[in-house]
């Protein structure tokens, strides 16, 4: 029960729910960057939410299959192909021993989720095979996966699912994030806190899983702020004295040094995982009464459908 | 001087998280002992997901979807009013050889302008001292250290780099520290360690834990 890496593409990691509760020790919850896309592929392919399951950045992802299985993308809208042929995203196929699957070509978002019935085998580390490079945990070995690695696979516990179009996220180019004050919020200018709201910045390259560096007009503080080190959550944008915000995704730093201006809603940190480089990145402000009431509404959304499964 | 049982501020981090913050004026070690005993009754009560201590404030984070921010305002400022604080356990001490300068520290020249001393003595300076190890945290391994002398304080790079190599010596304004493991940063590098502070593979993955105190051995 194997499948095998022809092209390992831009980067492809195993990843499940993460690790959460360890950032004390420096060790960022990582997980899928995208938990809704990556619990919406296993829940189609008959997998509990969280099984271990590939995460594909941006493409050039080749597989073979070595036994017949059923599997599913969702997230980032890429280009698929099993033997050629084109397959549909958010829905469950199947594949046969022997059928090479490429991904290629993201339209919109930056990371899809392959999700094969049975799961992903790898070794836990503190109690997740999420992947996490800078300290080579999780995956195989530590390392984002490579042309020749055999991956086995589980045997599946149930059969494919369906899950109404209503439910798959529409993704874009553009990501809107819904967000509050965070703690230096009120070392802002007053032009930066009217700002930071209204005009979008754009995703550079240097942005991975650890974080964005988001390029715009200048986000600029009353005085220079010399902060000790705090913690600093996945969502949380920062401010450097260059002005030039960074944006903490799934495995973002434990503490920052710099002014964390705005945290990203609960609701809205799934969408982190789909800034890719070039994208454009909004804010817009959420008033603290609303936060509940968002997240009550999207949980209650998928928890009939997604056993388990909460943002 | 900071009174440590002053209390301190809790605020909101967004939406799922709660911070509290100590006033201080630099760095207190009694504000410290108190960070890491209100950690340790969070972490007990198991309502949260994370509770990371720093070295004088406090996040948490919770899940919405199960409490509301008010109510873990409240479970905050129960446990402050009804714990009684102790001291902290003293840790272990640490040797930690550091070759410092050259390609190892190439902020040691900002350092030295900045404090107007040769490279000598920054380097006596800096390993004068026993430092305590105040938290852990950034990146697995990173150990953030009580104040260096006053002679060596320095802002961060106003630009992060996008590199800065395992066991890496930094100084960001009065803080010192030692980078675990290659990321990013901004801390003023001014000498590098052989020894690996966190591997996973160990059968103790961190060398070093909050309330350990390190020593720098100049090679």
């Amino acid at each position: 029960m194997t499948i095998t890496i022809l092209q390992s593409g831009t980067q492809t990691l195993i990843m499940d729910a993460g690790r959460p509760g360890h950032r004390h020790q420096g060790i960022p919850g990582g997980g899928a960057a995208d938990k809704l896309s990556f619990a919406i592929a296993n829940h189609l392919v008959g997998n509990n939410w969280d099984t271990p399951a590939l995460e594909c950045a941006l493409g050039g992802l080749h597989i073979r299959f070595d036994e017949n299985y059923i599997i599913a993308i969702s997230g980032a809208e890429m280009w698929s192909q099993n033997q050629g042929l084109n397959l549909p995203i958010n829905k469950a196929v199947q594949v046969e021993a022997g059928d090479i699957l490429t991904m290629s070509f993201t339209r919109s978002g930056c990371r899809s989720y392959l999700a094969i019935a049975g799961g992903v085998k790898a070794t836990p580390f503190m109690g997740s095979v999420s992947t996490y490079l800078p300290a080579k945990l999780g995956g195989l070995d530590g390392e984002a996966l490579k042309t020749g690695d055999i991956l086995n696979i589980g045997a599946p516990i149930s059969g494919p699912r369906t899950l109404p179009k209503s439910h798959i996220p529409l993704l874009s180019n553009h990501i809107v994030l819904r967000a509050e004050q965070g703690p230096e919020w009120e070392y802002l200018s007053d032009a930066s806190k009217r700002y930071l709201f209204t005009t979008p910045f754009y995703a550079t390259v240097a942005t991975d899983r650890m974080g964005a560096r988001l390029k715009g007009d200048s986000v600029t503080l009353d005085t220079p702020l010399n902060m000790t080190s705090s913690p600093l959550l996945p969502g949380s944008l920062q401010i450097p004295p260059d002005g030039q915000p960074i944006l903490a995704l799934a495995d973002g730093h434990c503490t920052g040094g710099y002014a964390r201006a705005l945290q990203v809603i609960q609701a809205d940190l799934w969408l982190l995982g789909q800034i890719a480089p070039g994208a454009a990145v909004s804010f817009r402000r959420n008033l603290a009464d609303d936060a509940d009431s968002i997240l009550r509404g999207k949980n209650s959304y998928y928890a009939d459908l997604i056993p388990g499964f909460s943002f | 001087m900071t009174n440590p049982h002053s209390s301190p501020k809790i605020s909101i981090y967004g939406d799922h998280a709660i911070l509290v913050n100590w006033e201080t004026d630099g760095f207190s070690d009694a504000v410290n002992d108190m960070v890491h005993s209100l950690a340790t009754a969070l972490r007990e009560s198991d309502k949260y997901i994370e509770v990371v201590p720093g070295y004088d404030s406090l996040v948490c984070v919770f899940d919405l979807g199960q409490r509301s921010v008010d109510s873990t305002k409240r479970h905050i400022e129960d446990v402050l009013a009804r714990r009684s604080f102790g001291e902290s356990k003293v840790g272990q001490l640490v040797e930690v050889p550091v070759h410092y300068g050259g390609n190892d520290g190439p902020d040691m020249g900002t350092i030295c302008a900045s404090a107007k001393l040769s490279a000598d003595e920054v380097i006596a300076l800096h390993s004068q001292q026993d430092y305590r190890v105040c938290m852990m945290g950034f990146i697995p391994g990173f150990t953030f250290l009580s104040p260096a002398p006053k002679e060596l304080h320095h802002p961060r790079l106003a630009t992060p780099r996008a590199k800065v190599p395992a066991g890496s010596i930094g100084i960001a304004n009065w803080q010192t520290g030692i980078y675990g493991l290659e990321s990013p940063g901004g801390w003023q590098i001014i000498g590098r360690t052989p020894l690996s502070i966190f591997e996973a593979k160990r059968e103790t993955p961190f060398l070093l834990n909050a309330g350990d105190r390190v020593r720098f051995i100049p090679q």
